[in-house]
């Protein structure tokens, strides 16, 4: 029965993708050929490079020629319909075309190259970010609503209160300015130092350069958690069933961690994870600041370069990324909340 | 929902409102807000700052990366303040038709870092020989300059000492033999005129206090030439409430300027992103069925896609103006009411009342309208005060990445200046904190409202 | 026949912000070995109220502020919530709560949840605590295999049985009884009537039976009291109650009017015009009298005392005399 929920949430999840993929391409199609146009052009003159010894007249024609070459290899003779179903299914086949002005590691212009590599840094960032954020998040959500309305939930709300409006971005600015510039505690970005180091070395260079980041990032992050945590809580103990558990005379102890926070459990995890997700499409700006060459600073980049490629190629990448996450979330609770993972509905 | 019911449950909301202390703050910071907003041009100091916020010689007179003037209050060495110098004598003198005006300004110096700069402007037409000196309290004089200039009918000449007088100071030291390890890169021309000397100038000058005369001769030789006004201006080191940028805008009145867009921005985008979703919502909880279920699968496409990339991908391509921004966020952020708002309407929908009034022959449009949608007012209210905050940094962060609308001034756009140039390097915490700081104190003063209303309207959350 | 449970001038109040209401106000009954008292009234009337001031489990902002009551010999209002916890809760006495539907937790098993209770209580082993389970839940017409399941695979006639299997499992002294029937439709209601019957029966329980509906009542209860505005206005034996000379207090009396009867044709239904009385500010006197038609000016007054006007059966009401 589970296994129905998953294959209809996969393949919604696909076909969401693919729409949107759609969408795009008919919003930047003309935007894209025209940066098409251009490389072709770049690349014919490359190849008249080596022509030197023909006449005016046969490289006038060579260029034409390999002109429409290389129009119809890109399909920009096929009428405009065509060339935008073409362009959703190279997206989706991560045929991204290639960058104008940069390199990938390994010195690689193709998009999808230089924005896979980018990838896993990103993820470690923000899983690392995320982890300790719910941690400390669900742990204090806890004592909030043991002590519901007393001195450490009033604070504490007031604490999710200020920071709500507050740019990661801006904080991390801040955080930088202090402890990177003034007190010369942590490095000012990128994700180790250059060059870097060997062994097991290098795992704790990165937790150096991971450090100022990730704290940026929980300190405004945990308030949300806790306020989350907290409501869900208090509204599961609110319950008749908790009630009669007590009645049954069972203990405090098992209320709380066992019958509630069980209960709790999938709608605490997967809006956290939700709000998280939604917060690192706006951490782009964030790896910025820090320098952290992962995808957010990879689009900073590629606007600084006007790099409509890479910024494609990113997007359709980040969008694909975000909708598996939304994907991973819904199976997630279905798999914690035993009335989607044993039939019914929720 | 007649006028009385709305009345009266607006009354007991407000009596529920009064008892959170954190929504009443708000309410106070957010009754500032809308002071800044409605008496901006009062409180400008700079007016103009909105429409030449680019045009540098609206800001030419004010020292650049100057830190605020209050910061003399916590520190020993205090810098010098800017300050309009009055003439203290004037005097015309006569040697057939040439005509000579002379005036002298009295710079009373107490600080101990020197201003950055003197600025002398006259209005008249014609041609002027200037020449410009500064008697020092410890007797020596210096020449500052000598230069025939021409000055146009209806507009200003300008002399900067900075520029124009480096080496004419640089001269004076040499003839005292000071010149010895002056590192003339790090040094100002003010910090030389003001400081002592003793066998030389040292890198971090001796500031000599006391009263300075600078002496302005301007010679006119034809009939036709005049001099209407002058003004001299001592630039100083620290300026304003919030100090200056690198391009020596006053930051105060860019930090003023940019709370009518916040707040723009943010309502704007939230009353018609929770409108939207609110109505949505409903519509799609009332209709059921296939309906229902089409308009769920439309939303869960919009859901899947993530704001802030698009929307970066779509200002760097289409660049847009600030009215777009807010039409495309509206357009994303619409589908955050719409599932609990469609809960909520699930639940109304199943009251005998609204059966009822099908019924009695009410239209879809009627029931949706009058029955279901005003009870939903107060969530979309709370609703819609959440969402502003995070209208506000989207904006903030699209003008950081340089694709925000360059015609208006936001903090945002401050912000970006400050990145671009360097700010968080040079350690100028006045330019970068205090327009993040605006942002977060607006998100901070529509959480708290928002939060205050949410606690109010959602049962399960009081702890009374 | 010892007195397997006792109350004397039981006072529970919620202390809420626009002030206390009084909603159990010195109440007091007893309660036999093998007996089932019925307690009745209509919504608000606080009889639910009192079912969980015998587990010492007010609703906040309740508080127990006076009273006695005493489970078998044993004094409980002293005890502390953790000595309740340990030696009362479900050991003496358990509950059958309103609206089972709701009173199990929905993220464990059945048998998790049956499991956890037992081996709170009882050093069991998992086989004899699984033996005993399936006893009981076959006891109520259940198949052990429902173990397995989640609460909301289960239709509300067999989450009710096993509310019952659970609150009998322990065995206790006292088993309160809150409405068990009001959620389920008329045939569902009348197997779990039946199954009541037949257990107590078998297994020698005390209930008390609480619900609002006086035919119900007539089926299961051996005596009943009758609540009206946190007081208890009427208590006797089921047949003084509904037999031939019927109840003395006014309520009772037009309760016991307003159920419709099967075979009569009646023109109009009666009823009780008014509406429960606003527990805040309680009337003064007899609290029944704004909507009595034979108050006197003594029922504004002086609130009556329960009297016995026969053996067992007593009445608070200033018309009521011996019979």
């Amino acid at each position: 029965m589970f296994w129905k929920y998953v294959l209809k949430r996969v393949f919604y999840g696909i076909l969401i993708y693919i729409v949107l993929v759609f969408i795009f391409s008919v919003l930047f199609n003309s935007v894209m050929e025209q940066t098409l146009r251009a490389q072709i052009e770049e690349e014919i003159r490359a190849e008249m490079m080596g022509l030197d010894s023909r006449s005016t007249q046969q490289i006038q024609s060579f260029v034409e020629n390999r002109r429409l070459e290389k129009y119809s290899q890109y399909r920009l003779d096929k009428p405009i319909f065509e060339r935008i179903i073409w362009r959703t299914w190279s997206t989706l086949t991560l045929n991204l075309g290639k960058s104008t002005a940069i390199r990938s590691a390994a010195g690689d212009r193709d998009v999808w190259a230089i924005v896979s590599e980018k990838i896993p840094r990103t993820l470690l960032l923000f899983s690392t970010a995320m982890l300790v954020d719910i941690v400390i998040g669900i742990w204090l959500g806890l004592k909030k609503a043991q002590k519901a309305g007393k001195f450490l939930d009033k604070s504490t709300s007031v604490g999710t209160m200020i920071v709500f409006g507050m740019p990661s971005w801006w904080l991390g600015m801040i955080l930088i300015m202090f402890f990177a510039y003034t007190i010369k505690i942590f490095p000012s970005g990128n994700f180790h130092s250059t060059p870097p180091p060997e062994g097991i070395a290098y795992f704790f260079d990165l937790i150096y350069h991971l450090a100022l980041p990730v704290l940026t990032l929980v300190v405004l992050g945990f308030w949300g958690r806790a306020f989350l945590t907290r409501n869900i809580v208090l509204g599961v103990l609110q319950e008749d069933y908790i009630m009669a558990a007590r009645a049954r005379g069972i203990p405090e102890r098992k209320i709380l961690y066992g019958h509630t926070m069980r209960t709790a459990a999938p709608p605490i995890v997967t809006m956290s994870l939700l709000a998280l997700l939604a917060s690192v499409s706006g951490n782009i700006v964030f790896e910025g600041i820090f320098s952290w060459p992962g995808m957010g600073n990879l689009f900073w980049f590629a606007l600084q370069q006007n790099d409509v490629p890479v910024l494609m190629g990113n997007l359709a990448v980040t969008t694909g990324l975000y909708i598996s996450g939304l994907v991973i979330l819904d199976l997630i609770y279905g798999l914690l909340d035993p009335r989607i993972k044993v039939g019914g509905k929720a | 929902m007649r006028l009385g019911d709305i009345k009266n449950s607006i009354k007991d909301f407000w009596k529920e409102f009064r008892k959170v202390k954190s929504g009443l703050l708000g309410l106070v910071l957010l009754g500032l807000f809308l002071f800044i907003l409605f008496f901006e041009p009062l409180l400008l100091p700079f007016s103009e700052a909105n429409k030449r916020w680019k045009d540098i010689t609206y800001w030419e007179d004010n020292p650049a990366s100057a830190a605020p003037e209050w910061i003399n209050l916590f520190t020993s060495k205090k810098r010098a303040v800017s300050q309009e110098l009055e003439e203290s004598r004037l005097e015309e003198k006569n040697a057939g038709t040439v005509r000579i005006i002379e005036e002298t300004f009295v710079y009373d110096y107490r600080y101990d870092v020197a201003p950055s700069d003197l600025i002398f402007k006259a209005s008249g037409s014609g041609n002027v020989t200037v020449i410009m000196s500064v008697e020092r309290p410890d007797g020596q004089k210096i020449d500052l300059m000598r230069k025939p200039m021409e000055i146009q009918e209806g507009k200003e000449i300008r002399i900067a000492i900075d520029k124009t007088s480096k080496s004419d100071v640089l001269n004076f030291l040499k003839k005292l033999n000071a010149l010895n390890g002056v590192t003339t890169q790090t040094l100002k021309t003010t910090d030389i005129i003001f400081s002592k000397i003793e066998n030389s100038v040292s890198f971090t000058p001796d500031p000599l206090k006391g009263e300075y005369r600078i002496l302005v001769s301007m010679i006119l030789q034809k009939e036709s030439d005049r001099i209407d006004s002058t003004s001299m201006k001592v630039a100083g080191r620290v300026q304003g409430i919030l100090g200056t940028d690198n391009s020596k805008r006053d930051i105060w009145s860019g930090v003023l300027a940019g709370v009518k867009w916040a707040l723009l921005i943010g309502l704007l985008t939230a009353v018609i992103s929770v409108s939207i979703g609110v109505i949505y919502g409903v519509m799609s909880a009332y209709l059921g069925g296939w309906k229902d279920s089409l308009m769920q699968r439309i939303f869960e496409i919009f859901i899947s896609v993530p704001l802030l990339p698009v929307l970066i991908v779509m200002s760097a391509v289409f660049k847009p103006s600030i009215w777009v921004i807010i039409l495309i966020m509206s357009i994303f952020y619409w589908v955050g009411p719409v599932k609990t708002v469609r809960s909520m309407g699930l639940q109304i929908k199943e009251e005998t009342y609204i059966e009822a009034s099908r019924a009695l022959g009410a239209s879809n449009a009627r029931i949706i309208f009058k029955h279901m949608v005003p009870l939903l007012v107060p969530y979309a209210f709370a609703s819609m005060a959440l969402y502003v905050p995070g209208a506000i940094v989207v904006e903030a962060t699209l003008s950081l990445l340089g694709l925000g609308d360059p015609t208006i001034v936001t903090w945002g756009q401050l912000l970006q200046d400050a990145h671009s140039g360097g700010a968080m390097l040079s350690g100028m915490w006045w330019w970068v904190v205090p327009p993040g700081l605006a942002i977060a104190l607006m998100g901070m003063t529509f959480a708290f409202v928002g939060f205050a209303m949410d606690k109010i309207l959602n049962p399960k959350l009081k702890t009374r | 026949m010892e007195k397997i449970l006792r109350v004397d001038n039981l006072k529970l109040y919620y202390y809420t912000s626009k002030g206390v209401v009084k909603a159990v106000d010195d109440v007091s009954f007893s309660l036999k070995k093998g007996e089932t008292l019925g307690l009745v009234g209509e919504s608000g009337c606080g009889k639910t109220t009192t079912g969980f001031a015998l587990l010492k489990m007010p609703t906040p902002p309740g508080r127990i502020v006076g009273g006695k009551i005493e489970v078998d010999g044993l004094d409980i209002t002293p005890l502390s919530e953790s000595e309740m916890r340990k030696n009362v809760r479900w050991e003496k006495i358990s509950m059958v709560f309103q609206g089972a539907m709701n009173t199990l937790t929905p993220v464990y098993t059945i048998g998790k949840q049956m499991m956890e209770t037992l081996q709170e209580h009882r050093q069991m082993e998992r086989e004899q605590a699984r033996k005993r389970i399936e006893k009981y839940l076959n006891l109520v017409g259940l198949s052990g295999e429902v173990v397995k399941r989640y609460p909301h695979e289960l239709s509300g006639g067999m989450k009710q049985r096993i509310a019952i299997a659970t609150a009998l499992f322990l065995e206790p002294r006292v088993i309160i009884c809150d409405e068990p029937t009001t959620a389920l439709d008329v045939i569902v209601q009348a197997q779990i009537i039946n199954l009541l019957k037949d257990l107590k029966e078998k297994l020698d329980l005390s209930f008390i039976f609480i619900t609002h509906d006086l035919a119900t009542e007539a089926e299961v209860s051996d005596r009943i009291a009758v609540m009206y505005a946190g007081k208890i206005v009427e208590i006797g034996r089921n047949g003084q109650i509904y037999g031939e000379e019927g109840p003395c207090h006014p309520y009772t009396r037009n309760l016991l009017a307003a159920t419709p009867r099967l075979h009569e044709k009646v023109s109009t239904l009666s009823f009780i015009p008014g509406a429960p009385p606003d527990l805040l500010e309680p009337p003064s006197g007899c609290r029944f009298h704004p909507r009595c038609s034979v108050a006197m000016e003594k029922c504004a007054q002086e609130e009556p005392p329960l009297i016995e006007i026969e053996e067992e059966h007593m009445v608070a009401c200033w018309r009521c005399e011996k019979r």
